[in-house]
């Protein structure tokens, strides 16, 4: 009898629909509200220039963290130093009182790790939910000489003739990385053209002016779909939903070292409160199980990766990759 | 393609259709407003403005959201030069050179005429870019897409040569102001290869020093500190306000700066990294350059307002038509008006106009609309701001101060910005007072970044080195270009028999 | 005189800064390098600097710098804003303008202190209200919380 009524307990518990969920979600997250807090704005600080893709991304999640906690939240873009600035400031100089959330990506890794010389480390920043990842993808022209090539042929062509080939790239960065990577692989030599950023890389391939460029798939989608550029590779360990033709770098050249990936995610300064940063945390994950939300971003283009969705594991995950940048800076002497 | 002019029509018309609704004429009314507050405001110019609004669009339509964004950018081009002519104090970057004539005619009691000018020149170069942007814009989006580095750099090789037009006074002071201004820029993060320059280990320095903030402290805080001298004049102007409206000796003389201006401003918008700020100091140089007398500038010229405020309403039309025709930002604002895009889930680039009609043409009818709430807005402001010139210095000054140090502000949240607002409103004080030129150094240090940065992209891009200067048609036509303006300089020094060098 | 040491100061700094774009590496195998460009600026910095001492003005004016009670008006603007830059970290926004208001009005013309405190509250106010309620911007808050 206690056992059928064990039971049927349990079964009541797993039972429960999820489809309560919008009121209870809403909820549950005030549950978690400390006392007196908030009494003001929240800022979720963005490192890039307003209308850019992380940009993008933090308004978006601050929209839907605004409906589902009832918080007033400020985007505010802190911008300079490709990034620097901006972490900087979370890293040392913004108060650790929950008032500050950091809406950034994995490249604060390599500030951190490169140029911060020693001022702070990128365990000062304490990630509280993750929000997408998006590949790094290489395009290729629709005209001239390399117009039909595979990135295989493009990259045998950089090996032919070397330093004919040109390639956009962000110097200091993941784009110079990759091109490090086939480089040496393969023994191609790119002449390498250096932009501030994906974008403005993928504009001057749609121009002509370079053959190869570098960036996400929300900067090239417009480009591509009216024909002027398209895609040949993506540098993830899988094919992309949304680009199910387009091959990953490491299927066309062989090998599994060519991912790279930005991984947005949300932090605050260590030091935060804990029953603040439970609170703010808790926030992005329930904007994050808004389906609204993910589906306006997987319109732009990214996916999640399921190692980082877990919350349970999402910081160890987290500091996995990060370490195994440490390496290959180390690996490539660009850290003693 | 080209797109006929049957068809731009047709769309013209669904633009007008969309626009010409309550909703979407209240929100359009609205960004003019906005535009111009801000305008008006020292420091704080469109990009912090839409920054900040941008969270509003989000419950409004996508049209909506989009018009109201984009008349808050052309408003600003509006409202710029209304601190620029009265105080001396520019409402943002693009009116710097505004402040040249536009405060000196103001002060002669002819500041009216100098308000009246530039709204009508705003109003003119706004209209005539939409103009040509309905019926052209694939056209030129076309062109402007084979825009590369060499084409960039004989484009800011061209704006130095203009730049040297502008110097008055010692060109030796001159040469120097200009080189302080490039070597000012290189403070930061060199974008080609990612290494500090300059930066001393500072956080802050390796953002690279605040156009803002050494627009706002070399023109607005020097003029405060001049004034502040005197204790004579209690107000900006002693001279009656001699009437609110230009005289017709003035429309005859602005009419073609305004044309040129607009033309000028417009092909600079297209370009990357051009924008409102560019356009308005070339069109002052172009305007003196070929002035019959230009020692007239920098004495109240009206050719050196009606120029300039028009190029930079004419830059706006010109840097939209790359985002609404290819998706591709040239300037933060535009980049920030494609992000108000995506967040809306639509998808800029060559198929936006076949996707969305109805948002491309709306935008597009919506700029006409714009032109018109601004120079109605405007106009009758005229007389209004004019009243301000009346207000005791004492009183007005650290009133625009207090506006000028949280418009510098607004700029990064940094407040270090405030310590090079006031670092070169020092240095601007002691400079002017050594006959200096200080427009030089402004303009240089605008051009600085792209000039290098254009160099040594075209360098690296070339498997033939320096020779693609002269490969590519475009780049050897505008350095043929810069190289004639500057013999031309020589020849005309060396006409003014006399003058000391 | 001070047109002297402000030409020294231009040939230091050209000097100066030629030095240090010089560590920075002036031409590469791939082109200009991060110190060509300051190289040249700082070189005709420095050129200019010395042309310019070696000129004779005669004829030139001589610049006429404050003395007195306008000196004191004049460091009494830049001693305001000095103030509000480095308050504003510690009193927040408001505070800060508040009193910079009225150093900067009772430094120029010794407006009366009530007009003084009334137009500082007043301009404070609507400036508070217009950035950060209508515009909506964060500016920084004092420890009384505005």
């Amino acid at each position: 009898m206690k056992r059928a009524i064990a039971f049927a307990l349990l079964a009541a518990v797993f039972a429960t629909p999820a489809a309560a969920q919008s009121g209870d979600a809403k909820a549950d997250l005030a549950k978690l509200k400390p006392k007196d807090f908030p009494t003001g704005p929240i800022e979720y600080t963005v490192v890039y220039p307003a209308g850019g893709g992380m940009d993008v991304t933090a308004r978006l999640l601050a929209k839907h963290v605004e409906k589902w906690s009832g918080d007033k939240i400020v985007v505010n873009n802190r911008t300079g130093g490709a990034g620097m600035v901006g972490h900087s400031y979370l890293a040392t100089q913004a108060k650790p009182d929950g008032y500050t959330v950091g809406v950034i990506a994995n490249l604060m890794w390599g500030d951190a790790m490169l140029r911060a010389q020693g001022r702070w480390a990128y365990t000062d920043l304490e990630p509280i939910g993750y929000l997408n990842s998006d590949p790094l993808s290489w395009v290729g022209p629709t005209e001239g000489p390399y117009k039909d090539m595979t990135i295989k042929q493009m990259v045998q062509a950089a090996k032919d003739k070397p330093g004919t080939v040109r390639a956009a790239t962000v110097p200091g960065s993941m784009w110079d990385y990759i091109l490090d990577q086939v480089e040496a692989n393969s023994g191609a030599k790119f002449l390498r053209v250096p932009f501030q950023g994906g974008g403005a890389g993928i504009n001057a391939l749609a121009g002509g002016n370079v053959d190869i460029a570098q960036g996400f798939y929300s900067e090239f989608r417009g480009l591509a779909e009216a024909g002027k550029v398209r895609p040949i590779g993506v540098a993830a360990s899988e094919r992309m939903s949304f680009l199910k033709d387009t091959p990953t770098i490491n299927e066309a050249l062989g090998g599994n070292e060519y991912q790279w990936i930005i991984i947005r995610f949300a932090v605050v300064p260590k030091g935060t409160p804990a029953d603040r940063k439970a609170y703010l945390g808790a926030a992005v994950q329930a904007a994050m199980k808004d389906p609204e939300l993910t589906a306006e971003y997987q319109k732009a283009g990214v996916y999640f990766d399921p190692k980082l969705t877990d919350a349970s594991r999402m910081e160890a995950s987290l500091k996995e990759y990060a370490e195994r940048e440490r390496e290959f800076y180390m690996k490539t002497g660009r850290l003693k | 393609m080209g797109l006929l002019s049957v068809e731009a029509l047709g769309g013209l018309l669904t633009g007008f259709g969309v626009i010409l609704t309550p909703e979407n004429l209240y929100l359009c009314f609205l960004g003019s407003l906005i535009g111009t507050l801000v305008g008006v405001l020292p420091g704080v110019g469109p990009l912090a403005a839409l920054a900040l609004l941008l969270p509003i669009t989000f419950t409004l339509s996508p049209v909506g959201g989009m018009v109201m964004l984009a008349s808050i950018f052309y408003g600003a081009m509006y409202g710029g030069s209304t601190t620029s002519i009265l105080l001396n104090i520019p409402g943002e970057a693009a009116s710097v050179v505004t402040c040249i004539d536009g405060h000196q005619m103001a002060k002669q009691g002819r500041a009216g005429a100098a308000l009246g000018i530039a709204a009508i020149g705003s109003f003119v170069a706004g209209t005539l870019g939409v103009i040509v942007m309905t019926f052209f814009a694939p056209a030129i989006a076309a062109v402007a897409i084979r825009f590369g580095p060499p084409e960039n750099f004989a484009l800011m090789v061209l704006g130095v040569v203009c730049t040297l037009f502008m110097i008055t006074g010692s060109p030796v002071k001159g040469v120097l102001m200009m080189a302080l201004g490039f070597l000012t820029a290189a403070i930061g993060i060199d974008v080609v290869n990612g290494r500090e320059r300059f930066t001393f280990g500072s956080v802050n320095l390796s953002a690279g020093i605040e156009l803002l903030a050494v627009v706002i402290g070399l023109f607005g805080l020097t003029e405060v500190l001049s004034n502040v001298e005197k204790v004579v004049k209690s107000t900006v102007v002693t001279d009656r306000i001699r009437g609110l409206w230009p005289s017709l000796a003035d429309w005859r003389a602005s009419w073609r700066p305004m044309l040129r201006g607009s033309g000028l401003g417009f092909v600079l918008g297209l370009v990357p990294g051009g924008g409102p700020v560019t356009a308005s100091f070339m069109s002052y140089a172009l305007e003196k350059r070929i002035s019959a007398h230009p020692e007239r500038f920098g004495k109240g010229a009206v050719e050196g307002v009606a120029g300039p405020e028009s190029a930079n309403n004419a830059a706006v039309a010109g840097s939209i038509i790359p985002v609404l025709s290819l998706g591709i930002p040239g300037n933060p604002v535009t980049a920030l008006l494609l992000g108000a895009l995506v967040i809306q889930g639509i998808q800029p680039g060559p198929l936006f106009i076949t996707q969305r009609p109805d948002l491309f043409w709306g935008i597009v009818a919506s700029m006409y609309v714009g032109n018109v709430f601004l120079l109605l807005l405007n106009l009758p402001l005229v007389g209004l701001w004019a009243q301000l010139l009346r207000v005791p210095y004492r009183v007005l000054f650290p009133v625009v101060l207090l506006l000028s140090m949280v418009g510098t502000y607004s700029a990064n949240k940094n407040v270090f910005d405030l310590w090079v607002m006031l670092g070169f409103g020092i240095a601007g004080y002691v400079l002017h007072k050594l006959e200096y030129d200080l427009a030089p150094f402004v303009i240089a240090f605008v051009l600085a970044p792209l000039l290098e940065q254009s160099l040594r992209q075209s360098l690296a891009m070339s498997p033939d080195g320096a020779m693609i200067f002269v490969q590519r048609p475009g780049t050897a036509l505008m350095l043929v270009a810069s190289a004639v303006l500057v013999a031309l300089m020589f020849r005309r020094k060396q006409k003014k028999s006399g003058g000391d060098l | 005189m001070i047109e002297r040491t402000l030409n020294l100061f231009w040939i230091l700094l050209g000097a100066a800064a030629a030095a240090y774009a010089w560590t920075l590496g002036i031409v590469g195998p791939s082109g200009p390098e991060s110190g060509l460009f300051p190289f040249i600026s700082a070189l005709i910095i420095l050129g200019a600097g010395v042309v310019l001492l070696l000129q004779r003005s005669g004829d030139a004016a001589v610049p006429d710098f404050p003395r007195g009670a306008a000196l004191g008006r004049v460091l009494g603007v830049v001693a305001g804003l000095a103030f509000m830059a480095v308050s504003i970290p510690y009193l927040g926004f408001a505070v800060s303008g508040f009193i910079t208001m009225i150093i900067l009005l009772r430094a120029v013309e010794k407006s009366g202190w009530l007009f003084s405190i009334a137009l500082a509250v007043a301009s404070v106010a609507v400036v508070v209200g217009l950035f950060g309620h209508v515009l909506g911007m964060t500016l920084p808050r004092g420890p009384w919380g505005f």
